[in-house]
């Protein structure tokens, strides 16, 4: 048995069950926030966060997050080659770097598709799994941060007049807004949708009217 | 489940999972168990061992933590006799320096703003419900906390300290700073209280406004 097969909606900040009135519109009595049957206009919003988001994953790969002058000769980074001079100074740290910045946000990207296109088509196969894909989505995303975080720290650090000095570039930027961008495009899919039968939606429509 | 039961019997025993919507009727759950969702596997509720005590003292000793890893230095780099100290906030100050001021607000959001914002609104609401002091604001920030949480980023950015470290170390000599201990303890003490703090329980415990009773 599902909550909206009795009509009611589970209040998304404090879970309470909320009985939807037919204009479909209800403020939550425990906590004041708007409840949803389903998060609203759900698929658009996560639709569009994510092509901005591959938009964005184009320059985050090809420009430069940071550019190195050492002893006045100046090197530009992107993410992929600091994997590599990662790779021949401590491999295992490698590794780790290029999941988190290479791998999660491309799989991510691909895995929200996926999702997005099987809801569309009503698929009805694997809804587990999928709702599992979209937990492990959610959770991971964060970690592609690191790479941010690495570029403001070294550039923090190396400032030392013109023996060295490190400037972040604008691959980091971008890089920073494919995260950000992928966190709230997880964030606005609704997994409960992956569960809705075929009729549902127009159900919902209807009565939202 | 029961499909018979009363719906109005008592609402808050029964949640429906955020992820595929099935209705669960939930028991009280004892200390350290917690309850999953039998279609697909979701957290549905988690009844923390230690009551609201716990994450009381946890959450102090974060917010101890957030601020001695933020008035030391954190890192120090030593090349050719000269040093270049910095702390959490100056990784966001050279981004803004450098003109990407943008990248500093994402940076000072994650590091310190965020993680302070979820530290100070938990301790506020748990020490509101544990002594039952009529505090403004308390259900507006036990909102914000479960949607501060997932932009607080202290695990990931000890990582880019790490991944820094290594980098640095072909070029010059790294000295860690005691910010860096004070860093890595408040990781683990603010994981241990975010996952002590169960926000459907404070929720329950708190009730509707008004102290009406559960009914719809």
């Amino acid at each position: 048995m599902r909550a909206r097969d009795l009509g009611l909606a589970s209040c998304h900040t404090c879970s309470l069950l909320v009985r939807m009135p037919a204009s479909g519109h209800v403020h939550c009595p425990r906590c004041g926030s708007p409840v949803h049957l389903r998060k609203p206009n759900s698929i658009g919003t996560t639709w569009a966060l994510l092509i901005a988001a591959m938009i964005m994953y184009l320059p985050a790969n090809l420009l430069p997050v940071m550019a190195t002058t050492y002893l006045g000769n100046t090197q530009a980074d992107t993410i992929m080659s600091g994997v590599i001079y990662l790779l021949h100074h401590d491999w295992p740290l490698a590794v780790i770097v290029f999941v988190a910045s290479v791998l999660v946000p491309l799989l991510k990207i691909l895995a929200l598709l996926y999702l997005l296109i099987s809801v569309q088509r009503r698929s009805p196969l694997r809804k587990a799994q999928r709702t599992r894909l979209y937990r492990v989505t959610e959770l991971v995303g964060r970690w592609s941060m690191v790479d941010v975080f690495v570029v403001a720290l070294m550039a923090a650090l190396v400032q030392v007049g013109a023996l060295a000095t490190i400037e972040p570039g604008g691959g980091a930027l971008a890089f920073a807004t494919v995260v950000i961008l992928t966190m709230l495009a997880a964030m606005s899919f609704d997994a409960r949708l992956i569960w809705d039968e075929y009729g549902e939606h127009y159900g919902t429509a209807q009565q939202a009217r | 489940m029961n499909q018979s039961a009363p719906l109005d019997a008592n609402p808050l025993e029964l949640i429906a999972c955020h992820e595929c919507d099935t209705l669960h009727r939930i028991p009280e759950l004892a200390p350290g168990r917690s309850a999953h969702c039998s279609c697909c596997g979701a957290l549905l509720l988690h009844n923390p061992k230690g009551g609201l005590d716990r994450p009381i003292a946890l959450n102090i000793a974060a917010l101890l933590l957030l601020v001695l890893a933020n008035a030391f230095p954190f890192m120090t780099l030593q090349i050719s006799g000269r040093e270049q100290t910095t702390t959490i906030i100056g990784a966001s100050q050279a981004l803004y320096e450098a003109g990407m001021a943008p990248l500093a607000v994402v940076v000072i959001i994650t590091t310190l703003i965020g993680p302070a914002l979820v530290v100070i609104s938990s301790l506020y609401v748990l020490l509101g419900v544990r002594f039952r002091l009529p505090l403004p604001m308390l259900r507006s920030m036990l909102s914000w906390i479960s949607h501060l949480q997932p932009w607080g980023m202290l695990d990931v950015f000890m990582l880019g300290v790490l991944v820094s470290f290594v980098k640095l170390a072909g070029m010059a000599d790294m000295v860690m700073g005691p910010a860096l201990y004070a860093f890595a303890a408040l990781i683990v003490i603010s994981a241990a209280a975010m996952s002590a703090l169960e926000p459907h329980l404070l929720w329950q415990r708190l009730g509707l406004p008004g102290g009406q009773p559960h009914a719809r």
